[in-house]
Protein backbone atom coordinates (compact mmCIF):
# COMPACT_ATOMS: atom_id res chain seq x y z
CA UNK A 1 0.00 0.00 0.00
CA UNK A 2 2.81 2.24 1.33
CA UNK A 3 4.57 1.45 -2.32
CA UNK A 4 1.83 2.49 -4.26
CA UNK A 5 1.02 5.76 -2.67
CA UNK A 6 4.78 6.30 -3.48
CA UNK A 7 4.08 5.18 -6.75
CA UNK A 8 1.50 7.28 -7.62
CA UNK A 9 3.36 10.52 -5.94
CA UNK A 10 6.34 10.18 -8.29
CA UNK A 11 4.07 9.76 -11.25
CA UNK A 12 1.84 13.48 -9.76
CA UNK A 13 5.59 14.49 -9.60
CA UNK A 14 6.70 13.55 -12.69
CA UNK A 15 3.20 14.90 -14.24
CA UNK A 16 3.64 18.42 -12.73
CA UNK A 17 7.47 18.19 -14.48
CA UNK A 18 5.43 17.73 -18.23
CA UNK A 19 2.75 20.11 -17.61
CA UNK A 20 5.41 22.98 -16.28
CA UNK A 21 7.25 23.08 -19.29
CA UNK A 22 4.98 21.75 -22.15
CA UNK A 23 1.32 22.80 -20.03
CA UNK A 24 1.13 25.88 -22.05
CA UNK A 25 1.22 24.06 -25.42
CA UNK A 26 -2.12 21.64 -24.58
CA UNK A 27 -5.47 22.25 -23.73
CA UNK A 28 -6.86 21.20 -20.11
CA UNK A 29 -8.90 17.65 -22.02
CA UNK A 30 -4.89 17.28 -23.51
CA UNK A 31 -3.36 17.47 -20.38
CA UNK A 32 -5.94 15.35 -19.01
CA UNK A 33 -5.16 12.63 -21.59
CA UNK A 34 -1.22 13.12 -20.38
CA UNK A 35 -1.98 12.94 -16.95
CA UNK A 36 -3.41 9.29 -17.55
CA UNK A 37 -0.47 8.13 -19.79
CA UNK A 38 2.04 9.40 -17.01
CA UNK A 39 0.58 7.90 -14.21
CA UNK A 40 0.12 4.38 -16.49
CA UNK A 41 3.89 4.21 -17.32
CA UNK A 42 4.28 3.49 -13.32
CA UNK A 43 3.58 -0.34 -14.50
CA UNK A 44 6.51 -0.17 -16.67
CA UNK A 45 8.92 1.68 -14.11
CA UNK A 46 7.43 -0.83 -11.71
CA UNK A 47 8.31 -3.84 -13.93
CA UNK A 48 11.51 -2.69 -14.63
CA UNK A 49 12.47 -2.29 -11.49
CA UNK A 50 11.26 -5.16 -10.18
CA UNK A 51 14.23 -7.04 -12.20
CA UNK A 52 17.37 -7.03 -9.74
CA UNK A 53 20.50 -6.10 -11.46
CA UNK A 54 24.24 -6.41 -10.48
CA UNK A 55 26.75 -3.75 -10.45
CA UNK A 56 28.17 -5.13 -13.54
CA UNK A 57 25.38 -5.10 -15.57
CA UNK A 58 26.05 -2.55 -18.73
CA UNK A 59 23.37 -0.99 -20.52
CA UNK A 60 23.55 -3.18 -24.33
CA UNK A 61 25.01 -0.54 -26.42
CA UNK A 62 28.82 0.48 -27.08
CA UNK A 63 30.72 3.22 -26.83
CA UNK A 64 33.74 3.64 -28.81
CA UNK A 65 35.77 6.77 -28.29
CA UNK A 66 36.32 8.90 -31.44
CA UNK A 67 39.51 9.96 -32.80
CA UNK A 68 39.31 11.62 -36.41
CA UNK A 69 41.78 11.04 -39.32
CA UNK B 1 -1.35 -2.87 -67.80
CA UNK B 2 -0.67 -6.24 -69.03
CA UNK B 3 -2.29 -9.12 -67.24
CA UNK B 4 1.00 -11.24 -67.56
CA UNK B 5 2.71 -8.24 -65.34
CA UNK B 6 -0.18 -8.05 -62.88
CA UNK B 7 0.58 -10.12 -59.36
CA UNK B 8 3.97 -11.57 -60.77
CA UNK B 9 6.79 -12.25 -58.32
CA UNK B 10 10.40 -9.72 -58.95
CA UNK B 11 12.02 -13.96 -59.41
CA UNK B 12 8.72 -14.18 -62.52
CA UNK B 13 9.11 -10.84 -63.75
CA UNK B 14 13.01 -10.78 -63.82
CA UNK B 15 12.35 -14.23 -66.22
CA UNK B 16 10.13 -12.18 -68.39
CA UNK B 17 12.52 -9.62 -68.84
CA UNK B 18 15.65 -11.59 -69.09
CA UNK B 19 13.87 -13.63 -71.57
CA UNK B 20 12.66 -10.77 -73.83
CA UNK B 21 9.31 -11.40 -73.19
CA UNK B 22 8.71 -7.59 -71.99
CA UNK B 23 11.11 -4.78 -71.16
CA UNK B 24 11.91 -2.44 -67.99
CA UNK B 25 10.21 0.31 -69.69
CA UNK B 26 7.21 -1.19 -70.84
CA UNK B 27 7.15 -2.93 -67.28
CA UNK B 28 7.88 0.34 -65.28
CA UNK B 29 5.24 2.29 -67.56
CA UNK B 30 2.14 -0.61 -66.74
CA UNK B 31 3.31 -0.20 -62.57
CA UNK B 32 3.03 4.01 -62.93
CA UNK B 33 -0.17 3.85 -64.90
CA UNK B 34 -1.53 1.75 -62.22
CA UNK B 35 -0.02 3.37 -59.12
CA UNK B 36 -1.84 6.76 -60.82
CA UNK B 37 -5.11 4.99 -61.40
CA UNK B 38 -5.29 3.18 -58.19
CA UNK B 39 -3.01 4.29 -55.64
CA UNK B 40 -5.87 6.81 -54.63
CA UNK B 41 -8.51 4.16 -53.61
CA UNK B 42 -6.52 2.93 -50.69
CA UNK B 43 -4.59 6.65 -49.80
CA UNK B 44 -1.31 4.83 -50.52
CA UNK B 45 1.17 7.02 -52.46
CA UNK B 46 2.19 10.21 -51.61
CA UNK B 47 4.61 11.33 -55.01
CA UNK B 48 4.94 9.26 -58.20
CA UNK B 49 8.12 9.19 -59.59
CA UNK B 50 7.60 8.59 -62.57
CA UNK B 51 10.13 10.47 -64.48
CA UNK B 52 12.68 9.15 -62.49
CA UNK B 53 11.69 5.84 -62.55
CA UNK B 54 11.59 5.74 -66.43
CA UNK B 55 15.14 7.06 -66.29
CA UNK B 56 16.60 3.95 -64.32
CA UNK B 57 14.61 1.73 -66.50
CA UNK B 58 15.84 3.43 -69.79
CA UNK B 59 19.41 2.61 -68.91
CA UNK B 60 18.90 -0.79 -67.77
CA UNK B 61 17.10 -1.19 -70.92
CA UNK B 62 19.76 -0.12 -72.92
CA UNK B 63 22.29 -2.28 -70.80
CA UNK B 64 20.49 -5.54 -71.47
CA UNK B 65 20.41 -4.28 -74.81
CA UNK B 66 24.18 -4.26 -74.89
CA UNK B 67 24.96 -7.45 -72.83
CA UNK B 68 25.17 -6.24 -69.79
CA UNK B 69 24.87 -9.23 -66.85
CA UNK B 70 23.16 -8.11 -63.84
CA UNK B 71 20.75 -8.94 -60.71
CA UNK B 72 16.96 -9.90 -60.93
CA UNK B 73 16.13 -6.34 -59.67
CA UNK B 74 17.05 -4.83 -62.87
CA UNK B 75 13.49 -3.32 -64.32
CA UNK B 76 11.61 -3.94 -61.29
CA UNK B 77 9.92 -0.92 -59.81
CA UNK B 78 9.39 -0.62 -56.66
CA UNK B 79 8.09 1.81 -53.61
CA UNK B 80 9.33 3.78 -50.71
CA UNK B 81 7.93 4.19 -47.68
CA UNK B 82 8.16 8.12 -47.46
CA UNK B 83 10.39 8.06 -44.78
CA UNK B 84 13.86 7.56 -47.18
CA UNK B 85 15.20 10.67 -48.55
CA UNK B 86 15.02 11.49 -52.18
CA UNK B 87 17.05 14.16 -53.54
CA UNK B 88 15.92 15.98 -56.74
CA UNK B 89 13.31 17.97 -55.22
CA UNK B 90 11.06 14.81 -54.65
CA UNK B 91 9.62 15.95 -51.22
CA UNK B 92 9.95 13.03 -48.34
CA UNK B 93 6.62 13.90 -45.90
CA UNK B 94 7.46 11.45 -43.21
CA UNK B 95 3.59 10.92 -43.88
CA UNK B 96 3.18 13.87 -41.91
CA UNK B 97 1.55 16.98 -42.66
CA UNK B 98 4.18 19.87 -40.76
CA UNK B 99 6.72 17.68 -43.27
CA UNK B 100 4.72 17.63 -46.34
CA UNK B 101 7.21 19.93 -48.10
CA UNK B 102 10.15 18.34 -46.63
CA UNK B 103 13.21 17.79 -49.52
CA UNK B 104 16.49 16.37 -49.11
CA UNK B 105 19.66 16.72 -51.60
CA UNK B 106 20.81 12.80 -51.00
CA UNK B 107 19.29 10.13 -51.65
CA UNK B 108 18.99 7.26 -48.61
CA UNK B 109 21.74 4.26 -48.83
CA UNK B 110 18.69 1.87 -49.53
CA UNK B 111 17.61 3.60 -52.50
CA UNK B 112 20.77 4.60 -54.12
CA UNK B 113 22.06 0.77 -53.61
CA UNK B 114 18.31 -0.39 -55.72
CA UNK B 115 18.88 1.89 -58.34
CA UNK B 116 21.87 0.58 -58.36
CA UNK B 117 20.96 -2.47 -58.59
CA UNK B 118 18.42 -1.29 -61.94
CA UNK B 119 15.27 -1.28 -59.69
CA UNK B 120 13.34 1.90 -60.93
CA UNK B 121 12.06 4.27 -57.89
CA UNK B 122 8.28 4.54 -58.79
CA UNK B 123 6.50 6.22 -56.07
CA UNK B 124 6.89 7.24 -52.54
CA UNK B 125 4.53 5.63 -50.65
CA UNK B 126 1.96 6.42 -47.42
CA UNK B 127 2.98 6.08 -44.19
CA UNK B 128 1.34 6.53 -40.66
CA UNK B 129 2.93 9.97 -39.64
CA UNK B 130 6.38 10.24 -38.20
CA UNK B 131 5.88 5.95 -38.46
CA UNK B 132 3.53 5.89 -35.66
CA UNK B 133 6.11 7.17 -33.06
CA UNK B 134 3.55 9.69 -31.36
CA UNK B 135 1.56 6.69 -29.91
CA UNK B 136 -1.22 6.93 -32.64
CA UNK B 137 -4.04 4.58 -31.78
CA UNK B 138 -5.97 4.64 -35.13
CA UNK B 139 -5.64 4.24 -38.43
CA UNK B 140 -6.41 7.67 -39.42
CA UNK B 141 -3.00 8.90 -38.90
CA UNK B 142 -1.33 10.06 -42.06
CA UNK B 143 -1.18 13.61 -44.45
CA UNK B 144 -2.75 11.20 -46.91
CA UNK B 145 -5.67 9.94 -44.88
CA UNK B 146 -6.56 6.45 -43.84
CA UNK B 147 -4.83 3.51 -45.36
CA UNK B 148 -7.19 1.35 -47.06
CA UNK B 149 -6.60 -2.37 -47.39
CA UNK B 150 -7.13 -3.80 -50.78
CA UNK B 151 -8.74 -6.77 -49.04
CA UNK B 152 -11.36 -4.29 -47.96
CA UNK B 153 -11.46 -1.28 -48.45
CA UNK B 154 -12.77 -0.35 -44.64
CA UNK B 155 -10.14 -1.65 -42.76
CA UNK B 156 -6.67 -1.07 -42.56
CA UNK B 157 -3.76 -2.42 -43.63
CA UNK B 158 -1.53 -2.08 -40.11
CA UNK B 159 1.67 0.57 -40.07
CA UNK B 160 3.40 2.03 -40.25
CA UNK B 161 4.39 1.17 -43.42
CA UNK B 162 0.88 1.59 -44.78
CA UNK B 163 1.43 2.35 -48.42
CA UNK B 164 4.01 -0.41 -48.66
CA UNK B 165 1.56 -2.42 -47.95
CA UNK B 166 -1.24 -1.26 -49.69
CA UNK B 167 0.78 -0.77 -53.00
CA UNK B 168 1.75 -4.32 -53.26
CA UNK B 169 -1.65 -5.93 -52.04
CA UNK B 170 -3.17 -4.11 -54.97
CA UNK B 171 -0.20 -4.98 -57.63
CA UNK B 172 0.63 -1.60 -57.90
CA UNK B 173 4.30 -2.20 -57.42
CA UNK B 174 5.89 -5.46 -57.17
CA UNK B 175 7.82 -4.76 -53.82
CA UNK B 176 8.39 -1.80 -51.64
CA UNK B 177 10.32 -0.94 -48.84
CA UNK B 178 8.80 -0.55 -45.36
CA UNK B 179 10.52 0.02 -41.52
CA UNK B 180 10.21 -1.32 -38.42
CA UNK B 181 10.53 -0.20 -35.43
CA UNK B 182 8.02 -2.26 -33.91
CA UNK B 183 5.83 -4.24 -35.81
CA UNK B 184 6.01 -1.53 -38.83
CA UNK B 185 6.78 -4.13 -41.52
CA UNK B 186 4.99 -7.30 -39.95
CA UNK B 187 1.72 -5.79 -39.20
CA UNK B 188 1.32 -4.68 -42.91
CA UNK B 189 2.32 -8.07 -44.43
CA UNK B 190 -0.15 -9.66 -41.58
CA UNK B 191 -3.28 -6.98 -42.73
CA UNK B 192 -2.37 -6.96 -46.61
CA UNK B 193 -1.72 -11.01 -47.11
CA UNK B 194 2.30 -10.62 -47.99
CA UNK B 195 5.63 -11.85 -47.40
CA UNK B 196 7.75 -9.31 -45.25
CA UNK B 197 10.61 -9.28 -44.08
CA UNK B 198 12.10 -7.31 -41.06
CA UNK B 199 16.10 -7.69 -40.90
CA UNK B 200 18.11 -7.99 -38.34
CA UNK B 201 19.27 -5.07 -36.85
CA UNK B 202 21.97 -3.38 -38.54
CA UNK B 203 21.89 -5.60 -41.45
CA UNK B 204 20.35 -2.61 -43.71
CA UNK B 205 21.68 0.93 -43.18
CA UNK B 206 19.31 3.20 -41.69
CA UNK B 207 21.42 6.49 -43.64
CA UNK B 208 18.87 9.15 -44.86
CA UNK B 209 16.04 7.25 -43.15
CA UNK B 210 14.18 8.85 -40.66
CA UNK B 211 15.06 7.93 -37.28
CA UNK B 212 12.95 7.53 -34.66
CA UNK B 213 14.22 4.89 -32.54
CA UNK B 214 18.04 4.78 -33.23
CA UNK B 215 18.41 1.49 -31.45
CA UNK B 216 15.13 -0.26 -32.82
CA UNK B 217 14.70 0.95 -36.35
CA UNK B 218 15.02 -1.59 -39.28
CA UNK B 219 14.49 -1.28 -43.12
CA UNK B 220 13.09 -4.03 -44.97
CA UNK B 221 11.06 -5.50 -47.91
CA UNK B 222 7.50 -6.61 -48.71
CA UNK B 223 6.79 -8.36 -51.65
CA UNK B 224 4.46 -11.13 -52.62
CA UNK B 225 7.11 -14.42 -51.70
CA UNK B 226 9.56 -14.66 -49.09
CA UNK B 227 11.77 -15.58 -52.10
CA UNK B 228 11.27 -11.87 -53.25
CA UNK B 229 12.24 -10.75 -49.59
CA UNK B 230 15.73 -12.97 -50.22
CA UNK B 231 16.23 -11.27 -53.64
CA UNK B 232 15.70 -7.72 -52.24
CA UNK B 233 17.86 -8.25 -48.82
CA UNK B 234 20.63 -9.44 -51.10
CA UNK B 235 20.59 -5.71 -52.50
CA UNK B 236 20.28 -3.37 -49.48
CA UNK B 237 22.23 -5.18 -47.18
CA UNK B 238 25.85 -4.86 -46.04
CA UNK B 239 27.79 -2.33 -44.44
CA UNK B 240 27.42 1.50 -44.87
CA UNK B 241 29.85 3.64 -43.99
CA UNK B 242 26.81 5.81 -43.34
CA UNK B 243 25.23 4.10 -40.39
CA UNK B 244 27.66 2.86 -38.17
CA UNK B 245 25.26 0.39 -36.38
CA UNK B 246 25.26 -1.40 -40.09
CA UNK B 247 27.04 -5.50 -39.74
CA UNK B 248 30.43 -5.33 -40.87
CA UNK B 249 29.56 -8.81 -43.34
CA UNK B 250 27.90 -8.94 -46.15
CA UNK B 251 24.64 -10.60 -46.67
CA UNK B 252 24.25 -13.18 -49.93
CA UNK B 253 20.54 -14.69 -50.33
CA UNK B 254 20.68 -18.14 -50.43
CA UNK B 255 17.61 -19.21 -52.53
CA UNK B 256 18.72 -22.93 -52.18
CA UNK B 257 18.41 -23.45 -48.62
CA UNK B 258 16.03 -25.93 -47.17
CA UNK B 259 16.13 -29.24 -45.70
CA UNK B 260 16.86 -31.50 -47.95
CA UNK B 261 20.08 -29.38 -48.28
CA UNK B 262 20.95 -28.94 -44.93
CA UNK B 263 20.30 -32.86 -44.00
CA UNK B 264 17.17 -32.49 -41.53
CA UNK B 265 14.30 -30.78 -40.85
CA UNK B 266 14.64 -27.48 -39.08
CA UNK B 267 13.96 -27.09 -35.40
CA UNK B 268 11.37 -24.78 -34.63
CA UNK B 269 10.37 -23.79 -31.29
CA UNK B 270 6.94 -22.05 -30.30
CA UNK B 271 6.92 -20.16 -27.03
CA UNK B 272 4.24 -21.29 -24.89
CA UNK B 273 0.92 -19.96 -24.73
CA UNK B 274 1.66 -17.54 -27.99
CA UNK B 275 -1.38 -17.73 -28.85
CA UNK B 276 -3.24 -16.47 -26.02
CA UNK B 277 -5.62 -13.59 -26.83
CA UNK B 278 -5.55 -14.67 -30.72
CA UNK B 279 -8.51 -14.46 -32.89
CA UNK B 280 -9.93 -18.24 -33.18
CA UNK B 281 -9.37 -17.86 -36.64
CA UNK B 282 -5.80 -16.48 -36.23
CA UNK B 283 -5.00 -19.32 -33.94
CA UNK B 284 -6.50 -22.17 -35.95
CA UNK B 285 -4.26 -20.99 -39.29
CA UNK B 286 -1.74 -21.00 -37.10
CA UNK B 287 -1.49 -24.85 -36.11
CA UNK B 288 -2.53 -25.34 -39.65
CA UNK B 289 0.28 -23.63 -40.87
CA UNK B 290 2.58 -26.12 -38.76
CA UNK B 291 0.94 -28.93 -39.83
CA UNK B 292 1.04 -27.51 -43.54
CA UNK B 293 5.46 -28.08 -42.58
CA UNK B 294 5.45 -31.05 -40.74
CA UNK B 295 7.85 -33.09 -43.35
CA UNK B 296 10.43 -30.18 -43.34
CA UNK B 297 9.64 -28.86 -39.18
CA UNK B 298 10.03 -30.51 -36.00
CA UNK B 299 8.12 -28.16 -33.91
CA UNK B 300 8.68 -27.96 -29.81
CA UNK B 301 6.56 -25.43 -27.18
CA UNK B 302 9.34 -23.28 -25.66
CA UNK B 303 9.17 -21.70 -22.07
CA UNK B 304 10.55 -18.21 -22.17
CA UNK B 305 12.30 -16.28 -19.32
CA UNK B 306 10.86 -14.26 -17.08
CA UNK B 307 11.23 -10.67 -17.91
CA UNK B 308 9.15 -7.67 -18.57
CA UNK B 309 9.63 -7.56 -22.33
CA UNK B 310 6.97 -5.82 -23.27
CA UNK B 311 7.79 -2.63 -20.71
CA UNK B 312 12.20 -2.90 -21.35
CA UNK B 313 11.55 -2.50 -25.45
CA UNK B 314 8.17 0.19 -24.70
CA UNK B 315 10.72 2.71 -22.38
CA UNK B 316 13.29 2.47 -24.81
CA UNK B 317 11.05 3.07 -27.85
CA UNK B 318 9.34 6.11 -25.88
CA UNK B 319 12.23 7.71 -24.81
CA UNK B 320 14.24 7.56 -28.02
CA UNK B 321 11.07 8.70 -30.03
CA UNK B 322 10.86 11.97 -27.52
CA UNK B 323 14.64 12.46 -27.75
CA UNK B 324 14.25 11.73 -31.57
CA UNK B 325 11.50 14.67 -32.00
CA UNK B 326 12.31 16.95 -28.93
CA UNK B 327 12.72 20.52 -30.55
CA UNK B 328 9.32 19.23 -32.57
CA UNK B 329 7.34 17.93 -29.58
CA UNK B 330 9.19 21.38 -27.67
CA UNK B 331 7.66 23.74 -30.67
CA UNK B 332 4.31 22.32 -30.18
CA UNK B 333 4.78 20.37 -33.62
CA UNK B 334 2.23 17.35 -32.61
CA UNK B 335 -0.98 20.02 -32.86
CA UNK B 336 -0.05 20.23 -36.73
CA UNK B 337 -0.52 16.29 -37.32
CA UNK B 338 -3.97 14.24 -38.22
CA UNK B 339 -4.54 12.02 -35.38
CA UNK B 340 -5.91 13.95 -32.38
CA UNK B 341 -4.08 11.12 -30.07
CA UNK B 342 -0.80 12.40 -31.83
CA UNK B 343 -1.42 16.17 -30.91
CA UNK B 344 -0.59 14.96 -26.84
CA UNK B 345 0.88 11.26 -27.41
CA UNK B 346 4.70 11.88 -26.93
CA UNK B 347 4.33 14.17 -23.81
CA UNK B 348 3.80 11.84 -21.44
CA UNK B 349 7.10 9.62 -22.72
CA UNK B 350 9.01 13.28 -21.16
CA UNK B 351 8.70 11.81 -17.57
CA UNK B 352 10.28 8.79 -18.09
CA UNK B 353 13.59 9.25 -15.66
CA UNK B 354 16.68 8.59 -17.26
CA UNK B 355 17.88 6.01 -14.52
CA UNK B 356 14.12 3.89 -15.64
CA UNK B 357 15.64 4.14 -19.63
CA UNK B 358 18.91 3.16 -18.60
CA UNK B 359 17.88 0.35 -16.52
CA UNK B 360 15.71 -0.67 -19.81
CA UNK B 361 18.55 -0.91 -21.74
CA UNK B 362 20.55 -3.22 -19.20
CA UNK B 363 17.67 -5.39 -19.19
CA UNK B 364 18.03 -5.53 -23.12
CA UNK B 365 21.33 -7.21 -22.47
CA UNK B 366 19.72 -9.67 -20.14
CA UNK B 367 16.77 -10.48 -22.47
CA UNK B 368 19.09 -10.87 -25.31
CA UNK B 369 21.19 -13.22 -23.89
CA UNK B 370 18.90 -15.22 -22.71
CA UNK B 371 16.70 -15.43 -25.47
CA UNK B 372 19.49 -16.22 -27.90
CA UNK B 373 21.17 -18.98 -25.37
CA UNK B 374 16.90 -20.20 -25.40
CA UNK B 375 16.96 -20.10 -29.37
CA UNK B 376 20.16 -21.68 -29.65
CA UNK B 377 18.33 -25.13 -29.48
CA UNK B 378 16.27 -24.21 -32.57
CA UNK B 379 16.49 -22.87 -36.15
CA UNK B 380 13.81 -20.40 -35.62
CA UNK B 381 10.80 -19.53 -33.23
CA UNK B 382 7.20 -19.73 -35.07
CA UNK B 383 4.19 -17.64 -34.04
CA UNK B 384 0.99 -15.77 -35.77
CA UNK B 385 2.47 -12.41 -37.25
CA UNK B 386 -0.51 -10.52 -35.12
CA UNK B 387 -2.94 -12.01 -33.08
CA UNK B 388 -5.71 -10.30 -35.03
CA UNK B 389 -6.22 -9.52 -38.65
CA UNK B 390 -7.24 -6.20 -39.78
CA UNK B 391 -9.50 -3.94 -37.94
CA UNK B 392 -12.11 -1.17 -39.28
CA UNK B 393 -10.63 2.02 -40.12
CA UNK B 394 -12.84 3.88 -37.69
CA UNK B 395 -11.70 1.43 -34.50
CA UNK B 396 -8.94 1.62 -32.03
CA UNK B 397 -6.67 -1.23 -32.75
CA UNK B 398 -4.73 -1.32 -29.43
CA UNK B 399 -7.92 -2.20 -27.71
CA UNK B 400 -8.26 -5.29 -29.73
CA UNK B 401 -6.44 -7.99 -28.09
CA UNK B 402 -6.12 -9.11 -24.53
CA UNK B 403 -3.41 -11.38 -23.35
CA UNK B 404 0.20 -10.45 -22.39
CA UNK B 405 0.89 -7.95 -25.23
CA UNK B 406 3.04 -8.55 -27.92
CA UNK B 407 5.55 -10.40 -26.54
CA UNK B 408 7.10 -12.11 -29.70
CA UNK B 409 7.45 -8.37 -31.14
CA UNK B 410 8.94 -6.87 -28.21
CA UNK B 411 11.59 -9.71 -28.26
CA UNK B 412 12.08 -9.41 -31.73
CA UNK B 413 12.44 -5.95 -31.76
CA UNK B 414 14.24 -5.54 -28.56
CA UNK B 415 17.03 -8.08 -29.55
CA UNK B 416 16.98 -6.96 -33.25
CA UNK B 417 16.60 -10.16 -34.60
CA UNK B 418 15.11 -11.03 -38.09
CA UNK B 419 11.76 -12.59 -38.65
CA UNK B 420 9.61 -13.89 -41.96
CA UNK B 421 6.07 -12.98 -42.39
CA UNK B 422 3.90 -14.96 -44.65
CA UNK B 423 0.36 -15.17 -45.42
CA UNK B 424 -1.06 -18.11 -43.60
CA UNK B 425 -4.96 -18.30 -44.59
CA UNK B 426 -7.86 -15.84 -43.96
CA UNK B 427 -10.38 -15.41 -41.51
CA UNK B 428 -14.04 -15.71 -41.42
CA UNK B 429 -14.63 -12.28 -43.19
CA UNK B 430 -12.01 -12.82 -45.87
CA UNK B 431 -9.06 -10.81 -44.17
CA UNK B 432 -5.54 -12.60 -44.61
CA UNK B 433 -3.91 -13.55 -41.49
CA UNK B 434 0.17 -14.43 -40.83
CA UNK B 435 2.75 -16.82 -39.57
CA UNK B 436 6.32 -15.61 -38.90
CA UNK B 437 9.52 -17.00 -38.02
CA UNK B 438 12.11 -15.26 -36.32
CA UNK B 439 15.58 -16.35 -36.23
CA UNK B 440 18.38 -15.46 -34.04
CA UNK B 441 20.78 -12.47 -35.13
CA UNK B 442 21.54 -12.37 -38.94
CA UNK B 443 19.93 -15.88 -39.25
CA UNK B 444 17.74 -14.21 -42.23
CA UNK B 445 18.56 -16.74 -44.51
CA UNK B 446 17.14 -19.79 -42.20
CA UNK B 447 13.67 -17.24 -41.75
CA UNK B 448 13.31 -17.17 -45.53
CA UNK B 449 14.13 -20.30 -46.12
CA UNK B 450 11.15 -21.76 -43.63
CA UNK B 451 8.96 -19.03 -45.76
CA UNK B 452 9.93 -20.57 -49.10
CA UNK B 453 9.26 -23.54 -46.93
CA UNK B 454 5.85 -22.70 -46.47
CA UNK B 455 4.96 -21.39 -49.70
CA UNK B 456 6.27 -24.37 -51.54
CA UNK B 457 3.26 -26.17 -49.87
CA UNK B 458 0.63 -23.45 -49.66
CA UNK B 459 -1.08 -21.37 -52.18
CA UNK B 460 -2.06 -18.53 -49.71
CA UNK B 461 1.02 -16.12 -51.71
CA UNK B 462 -0.81 -16.59 -54.64
CA UNK B 463 -4.18 -15.23 -53.64
CA UNK B 464 -5.25 -11.73 -54.37
CA UNK B 465 -8.39 -9.41 -54.21
CA UNK B 466 -10.79 -10.45 -56.56
CA UNK B 467 -11.74 -7.08 -57.38
CA UNK B 468 -8.42 -6.32 -58.48
CA UNK B 469 -7.83 -9.36 -60.71
CA UNK B 470 -9.51 -7.70 -63.68
CA UNK B 471 -7.92 -4.78 -63.63
CA UNK B 472 -5.41 -4.05 -65.71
Amino acid sequence: MEGDNKTSLEQELLFAVVKEKYGSLLSDEQLDEVRHSVLGLSGFTQALRSVPLTNDVEPFSTFRPYRGG
Amino acid sequence: MSGELLFRSIRELADMIQGGQVSPVEVTESFLSRLDELGGSYNSVVTLTGERALETAREVESEIAAGAGGGLLRGIPWGAKDLLATSGGIPTSWGAEPFRDQTFDRDATVVTRLEAAGAPLAAKVAMIELAGGMGYSQPNASLTGPPRNPWNRDRWTGGSSSGSGATVAAGLVPFAIGSETWGSILSPSNNCGLSGLRPTYGRVSRAGAMALCWTLDKLGPLCLTADDCGIVLDAIAGPDPADPTTYPHEFNYDSTLDSATQGRKFRLGVPKDITEGAQDDVKANFEAALDAMSDVVDVEEVSLPDLPYVPIVRTILMVEAASAFEDFIGEGGPQKLTAPEDHYGPYARTAILATDYVRALRLRGVMAKQVDEVMSSYDAFAAPTSLTTATPLGEHFRRNTSGPGDIVGAIGNGCGLPSQSVPSGFDSDGMPTGIQFMGRAYDENICIALGRAYQERTGWHRQHPADLLGTE
